[in-house]
């Protein structure tokens, strides 16, 4: 125990940090698909890439709130693989249904990320424990009800929510639906986080829950909330996905790693109280280039997990030696 | 007789603070030894350099004469000295045995040898007199029983000197007492017994010699049948009192605000307790008489399960924190770093963080009575120094820490504000700041209620002082009272009259 | 011996202390009997029956002696499947099915297991990283690389190594001896030797461990290494069994999470310091009978991860709800 001197140390500004560092990466890898790929430059394949990456970014976004609340939501993939099923197999083919069935996709979001939420808040399990198995259990509901193979269609009108691209617009020219769902959600998220009472509870709850809790922070629904947040943005990632890949049983498989992953480049801190929506959305983006980039280079894509592995270890072990060196 | 162990100058400091300055002692075989002290004396940080533990900046250590150096607990251990700590070291799923020989087990040909681990526990264990079954799981034996088999563990290398840190703290009297005869048994085997308590009947009934620190000084080394239990007290508080301490209201205090009435949850007994607008009420109290479960009983953190509540006469629920808040309760935990920052957080939010509670979900953070310049304001008020109110509170001083997060109350403005240890470890000038500020509170109208273990800042700013015992309020002392006074009744060897009493 | 007796009469008050492992055991047994004589396949109680449901036991339960070890020195280990399907395939692809390569491959095995329980270890106990992030990562990498390399790595284990597989000894299939012969020594080693009683000191009580004079990083690390070396047999296992190992086998099998459940159901804590092997082998064997029960029933298999997800949280929040402070 050494006495703090009562001179402050150098400021440190809190979101920036992370922010610069993502976009940096963001600019570095994009530079490089672009010296391989010059029409990456252009305006409607910028636009097509960040349609494809708009999934995961609002994953990594939704991911964020429960990384930022101290925990880990491993259910997200699970969730778009029921939303996919489900949706193509309560729609059957009959446009007039899309909207009703979101309006029912949404809904089962809510019930799954509820339950997340209250097994970890209430019956004390570890989220990553927690998650893992209502993964397990979101996953067999979703392949039971299909059956195990995809069913049904889609109609256009609910592909088109990911795949429609609109022309002829001014200024960017071609401007996909998914990029305004994507800029929709990514605002709404980081308005919930950084313009809300709500977003500083969380924050609080994830730096230090003994201290939010004796700072009169109801610490249970804070905490249940963002894994709410995190399942209906894995619904909304979901409907994207669905719109342009099409029905598939492994439409959500690894997902939601490659958001934790998103959210670690971005800045955030793993076990809370420290990320920006701004910094995992240039999170996804950056790590959406680099399997771009691994996929130009001919690289296999396996070697994603792999990828994404190290950048957890490198990022966390990074955040154990600061903390080390601070105390 | 010539002393088993010997400390000469023995002096230890962790960063600025000195814990120990150039401390003799010395303990001599068949004898029992106790050392004295006010919490933070310096006792327990004495008891670990001489374990191994710590390593002291000068002085040296003899054991029978001749100089040891210990650098791992293990080697303290192997040449004789025995530490029986203070808060349990034992495994509760593992048995007595086990428990007993954790680190030493015995093998035979490469394999646990259950049975010499059986018969010598078992052996251990009757020269202390008992006999705890040595296969018993330790979470199934009383806290007296668990006591005991950590004696046995530190016996189990013949100990030359045994060191026992505050035993009796978790015992009732009658395991007491029979953890007294068996010392006195140990000091009749020979064993050079070193005693850490402030209980002073317990003290005066085994001692043979007493030595009081204070701040990190030995005092004085006496015989006992040359103290008095007065003379013990003295030294133990003897500080003259610093100016510090704010002026005391001129009137006198207001209605209650708070009231508990036969309050009691499983660490708490029968509290009757009143604040009243416009007073400061000190508790004080050793450390097991769970003080501090009183500040987070009144806090609703471990609510009472039975009493009356009242805040300004009306009945009133404390179930949690946050109905705490509501209802106009503030509360500065004692440990700032575990319960009361948020580290990561800048200083704007952490003082933001209750009026961020209480707020509308998804109401602006910044919106009304949360905006930069009231922040901003109420931060300059409490005269926290930092460069940037936007900066990670983690980087800030201990003192201007602990004034943002009174600042972030002042913000919700409690009615009754519970401060818990409200100056540990931070410097002499933050301190007068914070006294400065409880007092101001207090003339605003507001109930304070101030849990310390520091008796000197108990009196020098309470205007009423309740002492805890074993939790339970053992009795009340008007402003001024005398710190032997409080002690007595901390101690519980005194019936100290009430407040009342003396009033009439 | 009095003592003894009296002992025994303390540990024991009612039904909360009666031992875990007991109770589980035989709620597998009256689980599977139950849904034997419901459907009536009353010949699944027969000795082929029974010895089909042990069977059912021994890849999981490979992993889980494994990963009691780690849990029991408070840590945890998350990388076990991907380190079964490496195992799985690199042993296949070196022996090509040649029987002279079945000794070099089984050696190269548990080399690749030492490595990763010795990396899972230093991320842990020497680095200070969180154990499920450590572990979760190692498993990411090695899942990638075999992923990627597969296609060059392929091949098939000798024909005489699945005789480890589907080879009796004494009416016993040799799988199940195996599992028996390694549950065995697990037990020995935790329960008869110093090391063992280490490991409980550790993940008991570190700091008390600490005071006593343990080195508790080297033994965390060791817990590690031998988590490692379970998955590994596992892993060679499934290969005889199947006869070649591909990159999922151990993802599909979700044996990470589900030795995990089976540990923490036979009564090992997951903060550590309390539980064992009997413990475990009691929560394998309550799996399989659910396992087998959900097949005489005829549950679908994607109906049947549904009621394992299910099962999973509540085995682990029947011990944790009883936690205070704060879980995330």
């Amino acid at each position: 125990m050494t006495a703090i001197p009562d001179t402050a140390r150098p400021a440190r500004r809190i979101p920036l940090r992370g922010l610069n560092f993502a976009i940096a990466i963001f600019v570095v890898l994009y530079a490089g698909i672009a010296v391989l790929q010059p029409n990456y430059l252009e305006a409607a394949l910028f636009m097509n890439f960040l349609r494809r990456a708009a999934p995961l970014a609002i994953l990594a976004c939704g991911q964020l709130y429960v990384i930022l609340s101290g925990g880990f939501d491993l259910s997200m993939g699970a969730v778009v693989t029921l939303v996919v099923l489900a949706a193509s197999m309560l729609i059957g083919g009959d446009p007039e249904m899309s909207w009703p069935v979101i309006g029912a996709l949404y809904a089962m979001g809510l019930a799954v990320g509820l339950a997340n939420g209250a097994i970890v808040a209430f019956l004390k399990v570890p989220s990553i424990i927690a998650t893992l198995g209502t993964m397990l259990l979101v996953n067999g509901l979703a392949l039971a009800w299909s059956g195990g193979a995809p069913r049904g269609d889609l109609p256009d009108n609910f592909r088109n929510l990911g795949r429609l691209v609109l022309r002829d617009v001014p200024l960017v020219g071609t401007l996909p639906v998914a990029v305004i769902i994507l800029a929709v959600a990514t605002l709404l998220m980081g308005w919930g986080l950084h313009r809300t009472a709500y977003g500083r509870r969380l924050l609080a709850v994830g730096d230090n829950p003994r201290a939010a809790e004796l700072a009169g922070v109801p610490v249970k629904p804070t905490r249940i909330s963002a894994f709410v947040v995190s399942a209906l943005a894995a619904v909304t990632a979901g409907i994207l996905i669905g719109g342009f890949s099409g029905v598939s049983v492994n439409a959500g498989r690894g997902l939601e790693l490659q958001a934790i992953a998103a959210c670690v480049i971005g800045g955030a801190q793993l076990l809370g109280g420290r990320g920006s929506v701004v910094g995992a959305l240039f999170g996804a983006l950056s790590l959406f280039a680099l399997f771009t980039l691994l996929n130009l280079l001919g690289l296999p894509q396996a070697l994603r997990d792999s990828l994404q592995g190290v950048i957890l270890i490198a990022a966390v072990g990074a955040s154990v030696l600061r903390h080390r060196r601070s105390t | 007789m010539t002393a088993v162990l010997e400390m000469r100058g023995i002096g230890k400091a962790f960063g600025a603070v000195k814990a120990l300055d150039a401390v003799d002692f010395d303990c001599r075989a068949g004898e029992i030894h106790v050392i004295c002290g006010e919490n933070g004396a310096g006792k327990s940080t004495l008891m670990k350099v001489l374990g191994g533990s710590y390593r002291p900046d000068t002085g040296e250590v003899l054991l029978e004469g001749a100089p040891v150096r210990f650098h791992h607990p293990r080697e303290a251990r192997a040449a004789g000295i025995s530490i029986v700590h203070q808060e349990l070291s034992l495994l509760p799923f593992r048995t007595v045995a086990e428990n007993i020989f954790t680190g030493m087990e015995p093998t035979r040909w490469g394999l646990l040898d259950r049975q010499r681990m059986d018969e010598r526990a078992r052996a251990l264990l009757r020269r202390l007199g008992s006999a705890i079954p040595t296969r018993a799981l330790v979470a199934d034996l009383s806290i007296a029983e668990q006591q005991l088999v950590e004696i046995a563990k530190a016996m189990l290398v013949d100990a030359k000197v045994l060191v026992m840190d505050e035993p009796t703290a978790a015992l009732d009297d009658r395991d007491a007492r029979s953890l007294l005869d068996l010392v006195v048994r140990m000091k009749a085997e020979g064993v050079a017994v070193i005693y850490i308590s402030h209980r002073m009947p317990e003290v005066m009934a085994i001692a043979d010699r007493i030595t009081v620190l204070k701040d990190g000084r030995q005092i004085w080394t006496r015989d006992r049948v040359d103290v008095t239990v007065n003379a013990i007290v003295t030294a133990m508080v003897g500080r003259e009192l610093q100016d510090f301490y704010p002026a005391r209201a001129a009137t006198g205090p207001g209605s209650p605000v708070l009231e508990i009435r036969g309050g009691r949850n499983a660490l708490l007994r029968d509290i009757d307790f009143v604040a009243r607008a416009g007073e400061i009420v000190g508790i004080a109290g050793l450390e097991d008489s769970r003080k501090s479960a009183l500040a987070q009983a009144l806090f609703g953190d471990t609510p009472f399960s039975a009493g009356e509540v009242r805040i300004a006469g009306r009945p009133a629920s404390i179930r949690s924190p946050r109905e705490a808040a509501a209802a106009g309760i503030g509360y500065l935990p004692g440990d700032r770093k575990r319960e009361g920052i948020a580290p990561r957080q800048s200083v704007r939010d952490n003082v933001l963080l209750t009026l961020q509670a209480m707020a509308p979900a998804f109401a602006s953070p910044n919106g009304g009575a949360r905006s930069r310049p009231k922040v901003d304001q109420s931060l300059r008020d409490m005269d926290v120094r930092a460069g940037d109110f936007g900066q990670e509170i983690a980087t800030l001083s201990g003192g201007n820490q602990q004034k943002a997060i009174i600042a972030r109350w002042l913000m919700q403005n409690p009615r009754v504000f519970v401060f818990v240890e409200p100056t540990r470890g931070i410097d002499v000038a933050a301190k007068a700041a914070i006294y400065q500020t409880m007092r101001a509170l207090a003339d605003a109208g507001r109930a304070i209620v101030m849990v310390s273990s520091d008796l000197p800042e108990i009196i020098g700013v309470s205007d009423r002082i309740v002492v805890m015992h074993q939790g339970r309020i053992a009795g009340e002392l008007p402003a001024g009272a005398e710190e032997g006074a409080v002690m007595r009744l901390a101690l519980g060897v005194a019936d100290a009259p009430s407040v009342r009493e003396m009033a009439s | 011996m009095s003592v003894d007796t009296l002992s025994a009469g303390r540990a024991r008050r009612g039904f909360r202390d009666l031992p875990v492992p007991l109770v589980v055991i035989a709620l597998a047994a009256i689980i599977y009997v139950a849904a034997a004589v419901i459907t009536g396949q009353t010949n699944q109680i027969s000795l082929p029956g029974l010895s089909g449901l042990l069977q059912r036991t021994v890849a999981l339960g490979l992993v889980g002696l494994g990963q009691t070890f780690a849990i029991l020195v408070g840590s945890i280990d998350l990388s076990v499947a991907a380190l079964i399907s490496s195992v799985a395939v690199l042993a296949s692809y070196l022996m090509q099915g040649d029987p002279g390569m079945i000794v070099p491959a089984i050696l190269a095995c548990l080399a690749l297991a030492l490595v990763i329980g010795a990396v899972n270890g230093g991320l842990v106990a020497y680095w200070g990283i969180n154990p499920l992030i450590a572990t979760l990562s190692t498993g990411l990498i090695l899942q990638g690389v075999l992923a990627a390399g597969y296609t060059y790595w392929s091949g098939r284990v000798a024909p005489e190594f699945q005789a480890l597989a589907y080879q009796s000894l004494f009416g016993v299939p040799l799988p199940v001896l195996l599992l028996a012969v390694l549950a065995l020594l697990a037990w020995f080693v935790l329960a008869k030797t110093r090391f063992g009683a280490h490991l409980y000191a550790v993940g008991g009580n570190p700091d008390g461990a600490k005071l006593a004079g343990l080195r508790v990083e080297r033994f965390v690390l060791a817990a590690h290494v031998i988590a490692s070396l379970g998955a590994c047999v596992a892993g060679l296992y499934l290969a005889a069994r199947l006869q070649s190992g591909t990159p999922w086998i151990g993802r599909d099998g979700i044996y990470d999470l589900e030795s995990i459940a089976i540990v923490v159901i036979g009564g090992t804590v997951l903060s550590g310091g309390k539980g064992g092997v009997l413990g475990t082998l009691a929560g394998v064997l309550l799996f399989a009978s659910l396992d087998a029960s959900f097949n005489m029933f005829g549950v679908d298999a994607f109906l049947k991860q549904v009621l394992r997800g299910a099962i999973v949280i509540a085995a682990v929040a029947v011990y944790a709800v009883r936690n205070k402070g704060h879980v995330a």
